[in-house]
């Protein structure tokens, strides 16, 4: 059994795992532990490269090279706009859905783009370690929100990954410093600047239990915009004016090399192909400096607003921790130092010291940790959970640094007579109204038609360990239920998923073939299972001739079974499905006159609640 | 309270089967005092609660369960989640005092206990001076703060001494909310 890390990161990405008690990154053929974040398609719209490959030919013609797409995971057109103009990435316009880039003849997603990175790490460890990994852990952002983490956890479906736990990056950083052996008690903040996100995390140490206490941060902050105001600093000088996309991303790349420079010595030379040119420029690091101020000064809003909620001040802080590439820019390190008063951690190296935490949750979930075996973490919910009130204000059911696994509930009522069912719309953030804040999901709750005030509709909220919530509305007098994992408004569908599985370019095709067959069975074991049982239980409701015909298709889906072909297992069970759906009309409509007078069973609101959640909007 | 475990059906008193090592589902008749082994007393200290849950959590937590079954994995849920609101309650006076009183942890958005009439007209009077002359508003809604603190304290006091109700806890809650939004309003 091996379980791994995975830091799916902005500009580039890791695997680690914990070998011999220790957490290490696992190296590719020349040594190098980080895979850049980059995929590159041709214009024809196949995917051509993943990682270093990807990355060398950005910006190169016949085709695209996509990076810091984990900026627009889980994000809408209309949610960044800015980044998009940024990027200058060519995006399918659908202000409603979620984001698409062109990519020659066909479209693609964030979460797309990512399983390709997180395949080829999941490959490398594969490689490395001489067995297929049984699970990830994978990190996120902590400030990143229920849409952005299940657009990750989506990625990782698509790469055939099992994903053990999200764990947030700050998070895994402490984890990776072995700051569990502070004194009890001890306070630690975590200052994490990477590509293209901002977080800062308070936690508190007892014991070997790691308890957040207050996070926050910025997810559109990061080196990236080091290196595009450097780059539009450079486009000016050059007095290139409406750079196209390609002139764009060459001038950025100069500005990133600059800026690694700049961590080292006193001047860089900014040097780039543009307007059909080679344009020089020499930058010394007090002009750098000016140049990103603002940038990095925004970074202490949030580490001050994280204090202020762990009810604490700047010197009640014990450690300090460096984490992401951006934090080698000697501003930032200056800015940390001077904001906490301590000199920060930093012996590790701030690339990698998110992957090596990840490794080491991975070995605790594994039940059999040597590295740290009675450790246990305790994270928090970065952003308010709540629902839309009438009048569109929010109402919070789970404010934000509550303390995951988290649970609330709330009853509400109709304001009309007769109403025949309720909307519930579940939101994410701090602001009143719920327009403001993100919308996480809209789904309907069928009730009985009663007088205004009179209904009583039970919402709970769960947040699982991963940050991610699960809603169940539960109508009290007739037990009417619907549950849903909730769907971020810009989540994938799952046959999304499953296209993006089938096109997967490399050798993980066998795996993901097994997987669906594995998938394919266990639902036909489902169909079958369900249909043998109702035939037992209410062969009173089958028409003349039906139970025989069921009895045949049963019998075929169960044959199909024993095979290993995938489509046939599912035509089988399709075939069982289309056949009975009368049938089991029949059952429900039954089951709903009980359940109207009040002898409701759990089964039925199971069947009530799939139903309700798959209606369409009024 | 003894029960049978769910997994192995034997006799079962804590929160773990000594038998087969399954987590037991969470012990809906015990309230969040119970479920931390403290007396059901306003007058907790902030650290006792930490501890009690630190202690708890490392027991139940989902990670201790992430190699089990799916059933186990759902109960350290459920377990983890109770445990975190029972802290969360417990924690803030206000809450935890409310609580006491109704068993619930917020305040009622309607049908909770009237305001008294007084009390509401000098809070309107507050608010509107909260805009004209904020620092006066703002000593004024800090004096009647405390003096509603003070009564509120002088209530619990009484009622673990066992010497009087804790009807009128709901109603100096509502009234602290009342100078809480006006407070906000000083900009203080």
């Amino acid at each position: 059994m091996a379980h791994i890390g995975i830091d799916l990161g902005t500009t580039h990405s890791l695997v680690a795992v914990v070998l011999g008690g220790k957490a290490r990154c696992l190296l590719d053929d020349e040594d190098r532990a980080l895979v850049p974040s980059a995929v590159r398609y041709g214009e024809d719209g196949t995917p051509q490269a993943v990682g270093h490959p990807a990355l060398a030919r950005a910006g190169e013609p016949g085709g695209l090279t996509f990076t810091s797409f984990k900026r627009f995971m889980g994000r809408g057109a209309a949610d960044v706009a800015e980044e998009a103009r940024l990027f200058r990435y060519p995006m399918v316009d659908d202000p409603h859905g979620m984001v698409r880039f062109r990519a020659g003849a066909r479209e693609v997603t964030p979460v797309e783009l990512s399983s390709f990175v997180l395949r080829l790490l999941h490959a490398r460890a594969e490689e490395c370690l001489f067995v297929r990994p049984t699970g990830a852990v994978i990190t996120v952002p902590a400030y990143f929100d229920d849409a952005q983490r299940q657009a990750t956890r989506d990625a990782a479906k698509a790469a055939g990954i099992e994903v053990l736990r999200l764990l947030n990056e700050p998070t895994a950083a402490a984890l990776a410093y072995g700051l569990q052996a502070a004194h009890t008690g001890a306070r630690i903040a975590v200052y994490d600047l990477g590509g293209g996100t901002f977080d800062i995390s308070v936690l508190e140490l007892h014991e070997g239990l790691f308890q957040v206490l207050s996070t926050a941060g910025d997810t559109h902050l990061g080196g990236d915009d080091f290196d595009q105001a450097l780059a539009k600093l450079l486009l000016a000088q050059a007095g290139v004016e409406d750079a196209d996309g390609p002139t764009f991303r060459r001038a950025v790349r100069a500005a990133e090399a600059a800026k690694r420079e700049l961590s080292a010595q006193d001047h860089a030379l900014l040097r780039a192909e543009l307007g059909g040119r080679t344009v020089e420029a020499g930058l010394d690091r007090a002009t750098f400096e000016r140049l990103i101020t603002p940038l990095v000064e925004r970074t202490g809003v949030a580490c001050r607003q994280a204090l202020a909620d762990a009810g604490l001040q700047p010197g009640d802080i014990d450690e300090v921790v460096l984490v992401g590439g951006s934090t080698r820019v000697p501003l930032v390190r200056r800015y940390v130092e001077q904001l906490f008063g301590r000199a920060p951690h930093c012996e590790l190296d701030p690339d990698q010291v998110v992957a090596l935490g990840a490794a080491i949750q991975a070995d605790i979930l594994s039940g059999k940790s040597t590295a740290a075996p009675d450790l246990l973490l305790v994270d928090v919910v970065p952003l308010s959970l709540g629902v839309e009130m009438m009048g569109g204000t929010t109402e919070r059911l789970i404010p934000r640094t509550s303390s995951v696994p988290a649970s609330a509930s709330q009853t509400f009522t109709t304001h009309v007579d007769d109403q025949t069912h309720v909307e519930l719309h579940v939101v994410q953030g701090e602001r009143e109204l719920a327009r403001d804040n993100r919308s996480l999901a809209r789904f309907r709750l069928r009730i009985p038609p009663l007088p205004a005030g009179a209904p009583r509709v039970r919402v709970d909220f769960l947040v699982d360990a991963d940050g991610i919530l699960h809603v169940t509305a539960t109508e009290e007098h007739t037990g009417e239920r619907s549950q849903i994992e909730v769907r971020p408004t810009y989540g994938l569908q799952d046959d999304e998923i499953e296209r993006m599985l089938d096109e997967a370019i490399d050798k993980a095709e066998d795996d993901i073939e097994e997987r669906l067959l594995i998938d394919a069975r266990v639902e036909g074991e489902q169909i079958l299972h369900a249909i043998q049982k109702a035939l037992a239980s209410d062969p009173h409701l089958l028409g003349d001739g039906e139970g025989d015909a069921f009895t045949a298709a049963a019998k075929a889906l169960e044959l199909a079974l024993q095979g290993a072909d995938r489509r046939a297992i599912q035509a089988a069970g399709q075939r069982v499905d289309a056949l009975t759906a009368p049938f089991a009309q029949r059952r429900i409509e039954r089951d709903l006159a009980r359940a109207i007078q009040g002898r409701m069973s759990d089964e039925v609101a199971e069947k009530l609640g799939l139903d309700d959640a798959e209606a369409p909007p009024a | 309270m003894s029960a049978a475990c769910w997994s192995c059906h034997e006799p079962v008193q804590g929160v773990i089967c000594p038998g087969c090592g399954a987590l037991q589902p969470p012990r809906r008749d015990l309230d969040h005092f119970a479920l931390f082994g403290l007396p059901r007393r306003h007058s907790v200290d902030v650290p006792t609660v930490e501890a009690a849950w630190r202690e708890r959590t490392r027991e139940v937590h989902p990670d201790r369960f992430a190699g089990r079954d799916a059933t186990q994995r759902q109960l350290a849920l459920q377990w983890s989640a109770a445990l975190n609101e029972a802290r969360r309650v417990l924690k803030a006076p206000r809450t935890r005092a409310l609580y006491l009183a109704t068993g619930r942890s917020e305040l009622l958005e309607r049908g909770g206990p009237p305001p008294d009439p007084d009390f509401l007209d000098a809070v309107f009077e507050l608010q509107a001076q909260a805009r004209a002359e904020p620092a006066a508003a703002a000593v004024e809604v800090a004096r009647r703060t405390a003096e509603v603190e003070a009564e509120l304290a002088d209530v619990l006091r009484a009622w673990e001494a066992g010497a009087g109700p804790l009807d009128r806890v709901e109603l100096l809650l509502s009234h602290l909310k009342f100078l809480d939004t006006a407070r906000a309003l000083t900009g203080a």
